[in-house]
């Protein structure tokens, strides 16, 4: 225990007093002129239901929110009043420059919308009646001990901050929950999709983790959300997108094919976050550029290790034979010149057009993708 | 920087030219396909319930087969997986299995996954929105939502604390806290919603109650926090809700509270389930559990100040403000006061600590109130 009451209850007369009061039918009322905006939200439309955004109002409303969050640390909802002495709960992030993105509200709305539930919506049985070539099926069962390696990292990194992120910032915090669970269910679905093919889960990759070690260890927010949700969540959005586009089953397609759709969800508030971020603090383009260049040798390290690029050929070339192998490479190294272009674009548009410039990455894929 | 790679792999020649190689000639090293793990084929037990993680309890990839203490595994390998030199250590705080475990944490999440539901489109919030509460009833229910919003956002932070503490092996675990974290964030949704649409807005917060959810924010350890938030607050909270839904104001209210009971039930569960878990695993940590279940106690007794709470409660029981109505309020809020707490000594025997009962202050305060009202007022 850390923390205490300032009192013991038991022992307080003045409570048995009050509680004797309150319970013979003298109300205080204390509570019954707040003072605070009445407000009557209706959805704006029926059929969406009443989304955050109809709640955009007065007090209550996020574009209300003020730059630097002071003098509101504890529990309180947004728009309520406080009072009396309210605990300081500790919150370390306090300015929405921070953490908000224009598009978070709808992304949280989405989250919700597109849930899915890997026990019941991959049709299982049909995998496991499937005959595989082994070569392939090994290649899908280390992509997936690797894929789970990633989501477990990935589901990690929104809890690191969630309890540190400002109440005020309530629709961020509860977007980053949302991508909680929607990295619980890829860890889930891909160590399930190894375990019923029948060659069970193959490697760690100590490339890999080193790598993502590195990601999750950002020491501010802005750094924080610019390794996961927009290096890290570009190369799984990548890979889920290559791999639903080549799988050879209805239920690897669903698999990719879903988790894409949660990919793109953590992209997109990635890159709208960096957005807002660098609109409102531009000077902190070159300290985000400089967190790039120190840590962009990771994407080297997740993307060139054996657990994830070997497998990747097989799949890509359709077996292990040497035509095979040859197919699949050219087409991981085209695969891997749009994921890195892609990566360089979104990073452009948000706001760190000089990074691809001083990026390391363009030489070093250069002599990777050579045929 | 907090931490740095062993690698620097833009400077690694070695591991660039055999990338580059690799891509170059499709030549594969292949190692990791004789990875010595176990080759399984793993089948959904029920067609309508799916794959489950229950199914997956298979050998070294099961949790069934998981060590009391993780000795082997301090990175992120998925439990089962080969593990190569190099691995990261991942930093976890809790690497003992009863600190984090519950019976049945496995059927919790799965359940968990297939009950999500929206708070934007599965309640009526049009039909809500037309409804309008007599003034006390409308401001009695919107500070009592505004109460459960604030409650409700301290269930998402603590999950989310804990959740990357954990060692990977127990990541059945992790995953439910997941979707605890979810369930909260929705709850305290619903409630902002609510209480947006009632006319009135929200209201007071709730000072002694936000004391309260620093104690359980600020536990030492994961077991301490899932017996203060899991099993007391939230078991407290689900009473609550339950009475909750039967004074709300309308059918699109009791629904709402439906949903979130739901939730809050599988909370409660895999609290209670850890407990036991604990209790039949480690008795001797049983007076640490006492202790700490002391003070928390000593939060909810002094929850009688909570003007902000308790009244509306009278209010919305009551129907209205007039004496009658009041007094009538009193009634029903004692009698839900007295289930909360009997409620809440139950599932610790229940859970194998049924001699709380005979240490707690809280125990005694409830037969005086219970005696209190057996008694006929005098006169």
């Amino acid at each position: 225990m850390a923390y205490f009451a300032h009192k013991d209850f038991f022992g307080d007369t003045g409570l048995y007093e009050f509680v004797q009061q309150v319970m013979s039918g003298e109300l205080t009322l204390s509570w019954y002129h707040p003072g605070t905006e009445p407000a009557r939200c209706r959805p704006a439309s029926a059929v969406r239901g009443l989304t955050y955004a109809d709640c955009n109002v007065g007090t209550y409303g996020y574009d209300g929110i003020p730059e630097f969050v002071r003098g509101r640390n504890s529990m309180a909802a947004r728009g309520s009043l406080l009072w009396g002495a309210l605990p300081d709960i500790g919150y370390t992030v306090n300015r929405k420059s921070d953490v908000w993105s224009d598009n978070v509200v709808a992304l949280y709305e989405e989250a919700k919308t597109r849930r899915w539930t890997p026990a019941i919506d991959i049709p299982w049985a049909t995998l496991a009646d499937a005959a595989r070539p082994p070569a392939l099926e090994a290649a899908t069962a280390q992509l997936c001990t690797t894929l789970e390696e990633m989501a477990l990292v990935a589901m990690e990194a929104p809890g690191r901050w969630v309890y540190l992120i400002n109440q005020e910032f309530l629709e961020v915090k509860s977007f980053l929950c949302g991508q909680m669970l929607d990295e619980a269910r890829h860890v889930e679905v891909f160590r399930k999709r190894a375990l019923t093919g029948g060659q069970g889960l193959k490697r760690a990759s100590a490339p890999v983790e080193q790598a993502l070690r590195e990601l999750l260890a950002a020491e501010t927010y802005p750094q924080a959300s610019l390794g996961i949700n927009v290096v890290l969540g570009s190369l799984q959005l990548a890979i889920y997108r290559h791999l639903a586009a080549i799988a050879d089953s209805t239920a690897d397609r669903r698999i990719f094919g879903f988790s894409m759709q949660d990919a793109a969800r953590t992209v997109a508030y990635g890159c709208g976050a960096l957005r807002y971020h660098l609109a409102a603090q531009p000077h902190q383009a070159r300290a985000l550029c400089e967190r790039l260049l120190e840590t962009e040798h990771t994407i080297v390290g997740l993307l060139g290790s054996p657990e994830l690029s070997e497998p990747l050929i097989i799949l890509s070339g359709g077996g292990l034979e040497s035509e095979h192998r040859l197919r699949g490479a050219a087409r991981v190294r085209r695969w891997l010149r749009r994921t890195v272009e892609e990566l360089f674009a979104r990073l452009r548009h948000a706001g760190l057009g000089s990074y691809p410039q001083e990026s390391r990455l363009p030489a070093c894929f250069a002599n990777a993708l050579a045929a | 920087m907090a931490y740095l790679s062993t690698t620097n792999f833009l400077d690694d020649e070695a591991y660039l030219d055999r990338w580059q190689y690799t891509l170059r000639t499709g030549e594969l090293d292949l190692s990791w396909m004789n990875a010595a793990t176990e080759r399984i084929a793993c089948r959904p037990q029920s067609p309508r319930r799916g794959l489950t993680f229950r199914d997956l309890d298979v050998g070294s990839y099961g949790f069934s087969a998981m060590p009391e203490i993780i000795r082997d595994n301090r990175s992120f390998a998925p439990r089962g997986a080969a593990m190569p030199d190099g691995l990261p250590d991942a930093q976890a705080d809790v690497n003992l299995k009863s600190e984090v475990w519950a019976y049945n944490v496995e059927g919790y999440y799965e359940e968990a996954m297939s009950r999500q539901w929206n708070a934007t489109t599965d309640i009526a919030w049009a039909e809500l929105a037309e409804i309008e509460l007599p003034e006390a009833i409308g401001k009695a229910y919107a500070q009592l939502l505004t109460f459960l919003t604030e409650v409700e956002m301290i269930a998402t932070d603590v999950p989310a604390k804990w959740l990357g503490r954990l060692n990977a092996d127990f990541f059945e675990v992790k995953n439910f806290i997941a979707t605890q974290a979810m369930d909260e964030a929705r709850h305290a949704e619903v409630f902002r919603k609510r209480a947006l649409t009632t006319g009135y807005g929200l209201m007071c917060a709730s000072p002694h109650n936000e004391n309260n959810l620093k104690f359980l924010r600020d536990g030492d350890s994961f077991a301490e926090v899932s017996l203060g938030l899991h099993l007391q607050a939230e078991g407290m909270v689900l009473t609550l809700f339950r009475f909750s839904e039967f004074i709300s104001p309308t059918d699109a209210d009791k629904k709402l509270f439906r949903l979130v009971m739901q939730d809050e039930a599988r909370h409660v569960g895999y609290g209670m389930q850890h407990l036991k878990w604990v209790l039949d695993h480690f008795p001797e940590k049983r007076d640490a559990i006492h202790r700490y279940l002391d003070e928390a106690e000593n939060f909810v007794f002094g929850a009688g100040y909570c003007a902000e709470v308790t009244e509306p409660f009278i209010i919305l029981a009551g129907k209205g403000l007039a004496q009658e109505h009041i007094a009538e309020g009193i009634r029903i809020t004692q009698r839900f006061q007295l289930k909360q707490i009997e409620e809440y000594f139950e599932r610790l025997a229940k859970c194998g600590l049924p001699e709380r009962r005979e240490r707690s202050k809280l125990a005694r305060a409830r037969e005086l109130m219970q005696a209190a009202l057996d008694t006929p007022a005098a006169g």
